[in-house]
């Protein structure tokens, strides 16, 4: 069994949140057997930012929900949702 | 090419059918995949002595192109045909990313099945075949894969037909209406082109079959529903929601309505990549402002909806399940969480009406006392706090759900019908 790349939209809580800081805490909060592979940030509405966070993870028992609920963790999100997963090409 | 029709195309099966194999032979025979990449590949299998072009490493060579920083977006994959562009709604192996077929971006409008002619139909055939029935995908293409491996036999290819076409009788697809096409990913029997090694056979491709799939019914005539992923107050502006629209068109001076709240106003503005928007269709990431609705009267899982036909807020509902994995037996007042939308809501099971034959896919048991995994039922539930759900023949994005609990995805469902909160 092979990785799985997920794309996970995080929110902040508020258009002053510095995205910054949010992005550098993702690879740490991470549970073991994930890794991030990239961030980017995507304009949504009235200046408010969503990023994109790629997160490899095992294809392995709890699928994304270790990952979610780490990120969760970080001060400064509001919430966070996988658009898509697959096998990463 | 942007002009074509999309469609999402789940690819499914058993592990080691050549799933991903499929995927990056179709990749490379629609061009999805840079020439430069496959060259470099034939060289190194050349060099390595390899008789055989394996996908695989082809889209190992891309993931590694990926990783120089041309793009993060790699777990997207999608490619185009004469008449559509695909995307393609992956199926990790473990169950537990069921959640994410279901609460994604995007759900499948129609699905590859991938049985190898060397196994033939294994558990996870099944299963898939399964969840494919609850999730609502009805258009099915069989790829009678690694038929290199079985020197293009048409017994086998014949003994794998008749035993997934028993199979897909038993869930309620109609076999005979189906297409089987024997393949092999790896060497691109089929898919593009018809094969000399498949003499006896005189079908479509792969690719012809994709061609003849039916758009499923435009989510821009249905009524208008976008589940609030957040909410913010925003100065200057006011209360936002934001939020993806699944279904219809949300148009500014429009009257809508939240659910379950019910709290309603006219549409002030809409903005989508920070530009304003006169109006936003299925698929647009919003962010909009309501004329005297605050933040009070919004919050994460509510869904917007037009004032005229609001959104649907069940004091019970009634769903096809497919227990996927459960440590013991599932029974009434049993409370896990369902993931619907942008909901995520304890539901008490209120009953369970009736246990499926997966052989027959006919009634096997009226009011069971337990399901099981492996075991597909009827269920009622009722809600512990209000939930829009929409039954699925109506307004399927918005009828299909996840149960999960013990951090395990147990079921995937469907809502068949809602009893209204008054």
């Amino acid at each position: 069994m092979g990785d799985v790349a997920a794309t996970i939209k995080i929110m902040p809580d508020g258009v002053e949140r510095d995205l910054e800081e949010i992005k550098a805490k993702v690879a740490d909060v991470l549970p073991e057997g994930s890794e991030l592979f990239g961030t980017v940030e995507e304009p949504i509405a009235f200046g408010l930012k969503a990023i994109k966070a790629t997160v490899l993870v095992g294809d392995l028992e709890g699928g994304t929900e270790p990952v979610e609920e780490a990120i969760a963790t970080i001060e400064g999100v509001e919430s966070v949702q996988v658009e898509e997963v697959g096998r990463p090409v | 090419m942007a002009d074509k029709p999309h469609m999402n195309l789940a690819v499914i099966g058993h592990i080691d059918h050549g799933k991903s194999t499929l995927v990056g032979r179709l990749m490379y025979e629609t061009g999805a995949i840079p020439q430069h990449v496959i060259d470099k590949f034939r060289e190194e299998a050349k060099e390595k002595g390899k008789e055989s072009f394996a996908f695989a490493w082809v889209m190992d060579s891309l993931k590694e192109e990926r990783e120089r920083g041309i793009t993060i977006d790699i777990a997207h994959k999608r490619f185009d045909t004469d008449k559509y562009y695909f995307t393609i709604v992956d199926c990790p192996g473990h169950r537990d990313f069921v959640k994410n077929m279901i609460t994604g971006a995007s759900q499948a409008d129609a699905a590859i099945l991938v049985v190898a002619a060397t196994d033939g139909v294994m558990a996870q055939t099944k299963e898939h075949v399964f969840l494919s029935r609850t999730l609502g995908i009805n258009q099915l293409i069989i790829a009678v894969n690694k038929m290199d491996a079985t020197d293009y036999s048409e017994d086998k290819y014949n003994q794998v037909k008749k035993d997934v076409s028993e199979l897909l009788g038993m869930v309620g697809f109609k076999a005979a209406d189906v297409p089987f096409i024997p393949t092999s990913a790896f060497e691109g029997d089929n898919v593009s082109k018809n094969s000399s090694n498949t003499p006896w056979y005189n079908g479509p491709t792969i690719l012809e079959c994709l061609n003849s799939l039916k758009l499923p019914e435009s989510p821009d005539d249905l009524p208008l529903r976008v589940p609030v992923q957040d909410a913010y107050t925003i100065s200057g502006i006011g209360t936002v929601p934001v939020g993806r629209v699944e279904t219809g068109v949300m148009k500014k001076g429009q009257m809508v309505t939240f659910m379950p709240s019910g709290a309603s106003g006219e549409v002030k503005s809409i903005e989508m990549h920070h530009e304003e928007a006169p109006e936003a269709r299925p698929g647009d990431n919003i962010g909009w402002n309501v004329r005297g609705v605050g933040k009070a009267d919004v919050r994460r899982g509510d869904v917007c909806g037009e004032s005229k036909n609001p959104p649907t807020v069940a004091d019970e509902f009634t769903g096809q399940v497919v227990v996927l994995q459960h440590p013991s037996a599932v029974t009434i007042g049993y409370t896990p969480v369902f993931h619907c939308h942008t909901t995520q809501t304890a539901c008490t099971l209120m009953s369970i009406d009736k246990k499926l034959d997966p052989k027959s896919g006919q009634v096997k048991e009226e009011n069971p006392t337990f399901i099981k995994a492996g075991d597909a039922a009827i269920i009622t539930v009722k809600p512990t706090r209000p939930m829009v759900i929409e039954p699925v023949k109506e307004i399927p994005q918005l009828g299909r759900f996840a149960i999960r609990d013990m951090g395990m995805t147990i079921a995937a469902g469907m809502c068949m019908s809602v009893k209204e909160k008054k």
